[in-house]
């Protein structure tokens, strides 16, 4: 095995959401996940396994109950541009043009107008929305808006990625199109990437590491798999359809 | 449909579909255009008809023509010392100070009371109190506080334009998306420069559709205020033509608002989409 080094890990972290005062919910438990640099980890699991909020705890949109997570060795404390996050719901401030979208991050920091509209072109240049840069969110087709949240997420130029099932919302053909475009950005501009997910096929078509959540609260880590496939990928090739069945095999829910 | 089962011929000059005479004259009378005019001149050819034959109101609906000929006279004739401009300008002027003055306390004590609970605790009870109230209902009290003059008309004005205004700006800022303030934090964003990005644009669009409210609440409140006391304005006019059976004066009076609200609807539109121009279901 290579050697690699940490970029961000989560030590035995827990979230209880307290519901009504009195009623808890345990939505994560013990989650201990090590995320090597560049590489790009995909975290597998259906509705209700807590993928999403362990996500939200990396970005330091909500504070684990116990534990901790660590980016470069040192603890998170609240989001920060280190970590970008890419929203299921797009999010896109609908009030700003592709340019103004992407150009958040660098305008939230304090980088002069001159550098923001450099760094906004090559990420709109990056995801492939060259001509579109006066267009508002509304305006554009949901693969569209999604590459505008990935290149608003890399124009801060954080160390990681964190996508949330990005692609949830898009239907199957574009759905594989984007797929193939996020490995394309990633290999351009490589970046350490947390990737959350319930489709089998994308997991596995995406990830260096596939790591499998339990199907029900609280979340809990399974198994995590390295997928030893060179890119590009073949989905229909034998040696994917095999690993398919071993994942499938270990997504197996239990009532 | 068949193009590839029978091979066509092209003969120059005569495309395959020229459409018939009939055909254009359909698609003509079903344009969009046309069809308004010729709603607006059933309409008017209908009232002429009631008019004429004293159908509704006696003699005491005169005909559209005559409304035409009974403004065109009014612009140039004056009533109390004025003519039809000057009557319309001076309910305007009244709707523009009263509705700005509402706008500007209203809107911010919006936000504030959605930012802040203690705010919020202090004013809602009383607002809801308050809410109920028909304007209306304060003329005659502000009829004595106030005298017959400007005063208690833009009073009128500001209570019928603050409820709506402070409702619809209270109400924006739980219509803004939550995960966009998500979005601005995992960007970088600080406290300060969260509110100004997310609440401050997200705002808008609801203190638009707040401000085209109380607009056409003001103008009813305005009418309201002049048929009661007042030498001057349209609603003025309206009462000046019961008083002397004029209902052609009515009738202008009652045209006169109508353009006159409608102008300032369009031209807050226009504004709206200058400030907003990312709203793209914004309609009359």
């Amino acid at each position: 095995m290579s050697t690699y080094t940490i970029k961000c890990s989560c030590h035995s972290v827990s979230k209880t959401f307290v519901q009504k005062e009195t009623h808890f919910v345990h939505v994560l438990k013990d989650i201990d996940l090590e995320v090597r640099e560049n590489e790009f980890l995909v975290l597998l699991g259906p509705g209700q396994s807590g993928k999403s909020t362990l996500l939200r705890i990396i970005a330091g949109l909500e504070r684990p109950s116990t534990g901790e997570v660590k980016l470069n060795g040192k603890p998170v404390d609240g989001p920060g541009p280190d970590r970008s996050m890419v929203f299921q719901t797009y999010t896109l401030f609908p009030w700003r043009t592709v340019q103004g979208n992407v150009e958040m991050g660098p305008k939230f920091r304090g980088i002069s107008k001159e550098d923001r509209r450099r760094i906004g072109q090559k990420y709109i240049d990056l995801v492939g929305l060259n001509g579109f840069e006066s267009a508002f969110p509304h305006q554009l087709s949901g693969g569209m808006k999604q590459r505008v949240g990935l290149a608003r997420a890399y124009a801060n130029s954080p160390e990681v990625l964190l996508l949330d099932e990005p692609f949830g919302q898009l239907d199957a053909q574009t759905r594989y199109l984007m797929e193939q475009e996020v490995l394309r950005i990633w290999e351009t501009d490589k970046r350490t990437v947390i990737f959350v997910t319930n489709n089998v096929d994308e997991a596995l078509y995406l990830g260096d590491r596939v790591v499998i959540l339990e199907g029900k609260l609280p979340g809990q880590i399974r198994t995590i798999n390295e997928i030893p496939l060179p890119r590009p990928r073949e989905r229909n090739s034998k040696p994917f359809l095999e690993l398919r069945k071993n994942i499938i095999e270990l997504t197996k829910l239990t009532l | 449909m068949d193009t590839n089962s029978s091979p066509t011929i092209d003969i120059a000059g005569v495309p395959e579909n020229t459409p018939s005479f009939l055909d254009s004259c359909k698609s003509f009378l079903m344009r969009w255009h046309f069809l308004s005019l010729l709603s607006i001149a059933l309409t008017l050819v209908f009232w002429h008809f009631i008019s004429v034959h004293k159908i509704l109101g006696g003699t005491f609906l005169p005909t559209p023509w005559a409304i035409v000929q009974e403004i065109w006279r009014l612009m140039g004739e004056l009533l109390i010392g004025k003519n039809l401009f000057d009557h319309t300008w001076a309910s305007l002027r009244r709707v523009f100070i009263g509705w700005t003055l509402a706008c500007f306390v209203a809107i911010p004590l919006g936000v504030f009371m959605a930012l802040n609970d203690v705010i919020r605790a202090i004013v809602k009870p009383v607002f809801d109190l308050f809410k109920p109230m028909p304007p209306i209902s304060w003329i005659s009290l502000a009829i004595l506080w106030f005298g017959l003059g400007e005063e208690s008309k833009v009073f009128i004005i500001i209570i019928g334009s603050f409820v709506p205004s402070l409702i619809n700006s209270f109400n924006s800022l739980r219509l803004v998306d939550p995960a966009l303030y998500d979005a601005a934090r995992t960007l970088g964003a600080n406290r300060r420069q969260e509110i100004m990005e997310v609440a401050f644009f997200g705002i808008l669009p609801a203190t638009f559709a707040g401000l085209q409210i109380s607009l056409s609440l003001a103008w009813s409140c305005v009418l309201a205020a002049e048929l009661v006391g007042g030498r001057s304005g349209v609603g003025f006019l309206i009462i000046l033509g019961m008083n002397q059976y004029k209902p052609a004066i009515i009738i202008s009076g009652m045209v006169v608002i109508a353009l006159t609200a409608w102008f300032l609807t369009l031209a807050l539109e226009r504004i709206e989409k200058m400030v907003c121009p990312w709203r793209r279901d914004i309609k009359v």
